[in-house]
């Protein structure tokens, strides 16, 4: 029987991270498996009770998934990365007002090889917004 | 899904080697990757009867490779497995019987007419 309580997100070392794609297909008890993970078998129990995949047998011995729980490692990793928004062209970011506007009266001018430097204006505090380019086009600058 | 007792065997090896042979935790970590290939060779077959499989483990080596494993890796991967065929005969003589030493000597002997360049 699988068993899922409380599942939230925990915090998973780089070294687990690492190590948790190695497990084998394989049913394995807590402590085996935290011994290959390297962590303390107590940290592993403490994962089981937020969410990692596991099951128990008839008398009650809990099993778990290698490529399960390695599947389960990755998510982990995934739900930390905090959601990124790429700049678009003609787009920056304004240190003043602490977000991404769309640069008024932008220039370009080349800086070295394909490096260049959009300079221009934060359409609402009015502040300079400098942005680094690579490979600059036309449409790199923003519209009207 | 891998046979559990294979695993306990392996684990089983690499306690006896740090405690017999006084291997580093370094070389016991590289023999577990190195052993990690035979348990999925051997699959849910116990290490008994693993002659009885088709495929031989350097081909099933060749067939998983990773990109990056040259000749010298791969002849140290079939050296540990070896090794450890050799541990587990000697340990545990009435369940391996029916695997030859013949046997166990060819796995470590790349094929001279073998492409190895993976």
């Amino acid at each position: 029987m699988s068993e899922n309580q409380n599942s939230s997100n925990c915090r998973i070392s780089r070294n687990v991270l690492i190590k948790a794609p190695g497990l084998l297909p394989m049913l394995y008890t807590p402590r085996e498996i935290a011994e290959d993970l390297d962590v303390p078998e107590t940290t592993l129990r403490d994962w089981l009770n937020h969410g990692a995949p596991h099951s128990r047998d008839e008398s009650n011995h809990i099993w778990i998934d290698g490529k399960q729980f390695a599947a389960w490692v990755d998510s982990q990793r995934n739900a930390r990365k905090k959601p990124t928004h790429p700049l678009q062209a003609g787009e920056g970011f304004c240190m003043r007002c602490n977000a991404i506007v769309k640069i008024k009266d932008g220039e370009i001018r080349s800086v070295k090889g394909h490096l260049s430097h959009l300079k221009g204006k934060c359409p609402i505090c009015g502040g300079i917004v400098n942005r680094g380019i690579w490979n600059a086009g036309s449409s790199e600058l923003p519209q009207g | 899904m891998l046979d559990r007792q294979n695993y306990l065997k392996v684990k089983l090896f690499l306690k006896y080697s740090r405690v017999v042979h006084g291997r580093s935790s370094l070389q016991i970590s590289n023999d577990f990757e190195h052993l990690k290939s035979l348990l999925l060779w051997a699959g849910s077959q116990p290490f008994g009867s693993v002659p009885t499989i088709n495929t031989s483990l350097f081909d099933f080596l060749i067939q998983k490779a990773v990109k990056g494993l040259d000749q010298a890796e791969l002849q140290s991967i079939l050296n540990t497995n070896q090794r450890f065929l050799l541990w587990v005969k000697a340990m545990f003589p009435v369940e391996f019987q029916n695997i030859r030493l013949s046997w166990i000597m060819k796995i470590s002997a790349i094929s001279e007419g073998k492409e190895v360049i993976i």
